[in-house]
């Protein structure tokens, strides 16, 4: 079984090298250079209040190819696992059913079983080895980019860094073959594929993993001056303040301002002060004066890797019930 | 040696409200060419299936070889399957192929196999995908005898082969059983494919079995009586009426008994076997409309 396995999958294994080889070739040639401009920035030898080495590294980088290349890296990770689903789980039992070669298949002295364990094993190892090898790269490319900008929590980040892409990819792989094998058919179940990837992967950020290790709550007193936005309706002076102080290094999920009695602030504003001829510092003053708080909810950035076992450990629980059910499936159901 | 290589008991397969096969009941003696005929959608390649367990039977009971189909290696490697339209992978070659059956199948014969290739004049490193429907039919061929099975069974194996390929298909699944004892199963629509290769005929129409026995018996026992008009239930008992034509003077019977008729009243006539099966299709034709009037 092992071999056959091998003998349907060794093109797509070329491929796969040749392309790690030439993502490998160049984070290594830029990897080099970002290293080069940690040193020169002076953030590498920076130890505390480091922020001015840092912006200046930043500042380097996004006038370097280096920021193409991290955009590109990023992007890859939230792809490439798409890709194995539709390309290699799709198409594992779908093109045998197509082609009624499993009828083959299932008569040779192997039982179903087997023969599946054989295919899962073998293109799901190198499935999750290739996105594992994928993600590590980056990762470590990155590790200067991300420590200055300090947003690996943030929700877009979060997905191409560290073990999350490896939970990606065995969704990916399991729903494909999962699909492959319900639908029959390899292009119908591509393109199933897709779709419920990329809605899993979707909703993960905006409604899922927020909830996945409990948040942290900050309630601290409006600082007028880091203001992110006054919002003033001159009709019936109704009124929006967002505050700009955020905990450094998180992921904020709420941030709301809120009155000493514990309510949404929405005005009424000062419209002698707050009023379109007025200069904003005294609408800021007025503001100021009302004894507003901000509270904030949030992901912090030490919750990284609790973060990244539980959004790992979900898709490797749902890629686990797909391949239950394609067992029962291959087992009893068919034909 | 002696217990039937297939025992089915009541066996039915149900698609919905279709049924495809419906309260089969069959002993297959081992060492036999059984030939399973019937027309398209008769339920031959239904009863198949189950019997390589691709398929599970809806109810009744099956065993092949004394064991459950495809319940293990050790099942699956005494039973060669050749499914219809005899799939390969079209984009391995042949000598991958033989290297597939020899990694998946402990009892594989090398030796055989490579023998076969050879014989058969095949390219081993040409692509399954461009050989000819009857290279192709001979390459699955090749890969379910080289495992050695005690039971091959083949669905329609020469469906889609023109005359020559067919008669090199069959002489060569001949040759085979010849040097190995073997029991073989395959189906045809045409009774034609299976008359020179089979001694054990098995008639399927219209998802039931219509009869099973060796040839040799099958042609001793059928007739075709010709006489002067008669009304076919003043027959003595022990006849049994396969199909009747009468004109207004003359009576055509196809009959089965088991002693022989010595009537000096009718005319009796050896059958071909084609003509017996053509007997039971169209018995079973009649069956269905006298049942539509009964419904009606």
């Amino acid at each position: 079984m092992t071999w056959i396995t091998w003998r349907q999958f060794r093109t797509q294994t070329w491929i796969t090298l040749g392309c790690l080889a030439a993502i490998a070739i160049v984070l290594a040639i830029s990897g080099h250079d970002l290293a080069d401009l940690w040193t020169s920035s002076g953030a590498a030898a920076c130890h505390s209040h480091c922020g001015t080495a840092t912006n200046s590294f930043l500042t380097r980088v996004g006038r370097s190819f280096n920021h193409k290349i991290f955009n590109l890296s990023t992007a890859v990770l939230y792809v490439v696992p798409g890709l194995i689903g539709i390309f290699w789980g799709a198409p594992l039992i779908a093109r045998e059913l197509e082609a009624g070669t499993h009828r083959l298949a299932f008569n040779q002295s192997v039982t179903r079983t087997r023969w599946l364990v054989a295919k899962l094993t073998i293109v799901g190892g190198a499935a999750a080895v290739t996105v594992g090898l994928l993600s590590w790269a980056v990762s470590a490319w990155a590790h200067h980019i991300d420590r200055a900008n300090a947003n690996r929590i943030g929700p877009m980040l979060f997905g191409a860094r560290g073990i999350v892409p490896i939970g990606y990819v065995l969704f990916a792989f399991a729903l494909g073959v999962t699909l492959g094998m319900l639908i029959r058919r390899t292009v119908p179940a591509m393109a199933a594929t897709l779709t419920v990837y990329v809605a899993a992967v979707v909703s993960m950020p905006l409604w899922i993993r927020a909830h996945l290790v409990p948040t942290r709550h900050l309630m601290i007193a409006l600082d007028v001056s880091k203001l992110r936005g006054i919002g003033v309706s001159t009709g019936d002076g109704r009124m929006q303040v967002e505050g700009g102080a955020t905990p450094a290094n998180s992921w904020v999920l709420t941030n709301t301002t809120i009155t000493p009695t514990g309510h949404v602030f929405t005005g009424p504003a000062n419209l002698q002060l707050c009023g379109p001829d007025v200069g904003t510092h005294a609408c800021e003053n007025w503001v100021g004066s009302l004894g507003l708080r901000q509270n904030i909810i949030y992901q912090p950035g030490s919750h990284f890797w609790s973060l990244q076992w539980a959004e790992t450990g979900t898709f490797v629980v749902a890629s686990g019930l797909l391949i239950g059910f394609c067992f029962w499936w291959i087992r009893r159901r068919l034909v | 040696m002696s217990s039937p290589v297939l025992q089915a008991t009541g066996l039915t397969k149900r698609y919905g409200r279709r049924t495809a096969l419906s309260d089969c009941t069959l002993s297959i003696p081992p060492g036999h060419v059984v030939g399973l005929v019937g027309p398209n959608g008769a339920g031959k390649t239904t009863l198949l299936q189950i019997a390589v367990g691709m398929l599970p039977p809806t109810s009744g009971t099956i065993e092949v070889l004394g064991g459950q189909p495809a319940s293990g290696p050790a099942q699956l490697a005494r039973v060669g399957y050749v499914a219809q339209d005899t799939p390969t992978y079209a984009g391995l070659s042949v000598a991958d192929h033989l290297r597939f059956g020899a990694y998946t199948n402990p009892g594989w014969d090398l030796q055989l196999a490579a023998d076969r290739i050879a014989k058969l004049d095949l390219d081993p490193s040409q692509k399954a995908g461009k050989l000819s429907g009857g290279q192709r039919a001979q390459l699955a061929l090749t890969l379910a005898i080289a495992k050695r099975p005690d039971l091959l069974i083949l669905d329609e194996p020469v469906a889609s082969l023109d005359p020559l390929a067919r008669r090199e298909f069959l002489q060569s699944l001949m040759a085979y059983m010849a040097e190995h004892s073997a029991s073989v199963i395959l189906s045809s629509h045409l009774v034609s494919d299976l008359e020179r290769v089979c001694d054990y005929l098995i008639v399927l129409v219209a998802s039931r079995v219509r009869i099973a026995d060796e040839v040799d018996d099958l042609l001793a026992t059928h007739r075709r009586l010709i006489g002067a008009f008669r009304d076919p239930s003043e027959l003595p008992a022990g006849i049994e009426v396969i199909e009747a034509s009468h004109t207004d003077r003359q009576s055509t019977l196809i009959v089965r008994s088991v002693t022989p008729i010595d009537d000096p009243a009718w005319t009796v006539e050896q059958l071909t076997l084609e003509d017996l099966v053509l007997a039971y299709m169209s018995q079973a034709a009649t069956d269905r409309e006298s049942t539509l009037e009964t419904v009606r």
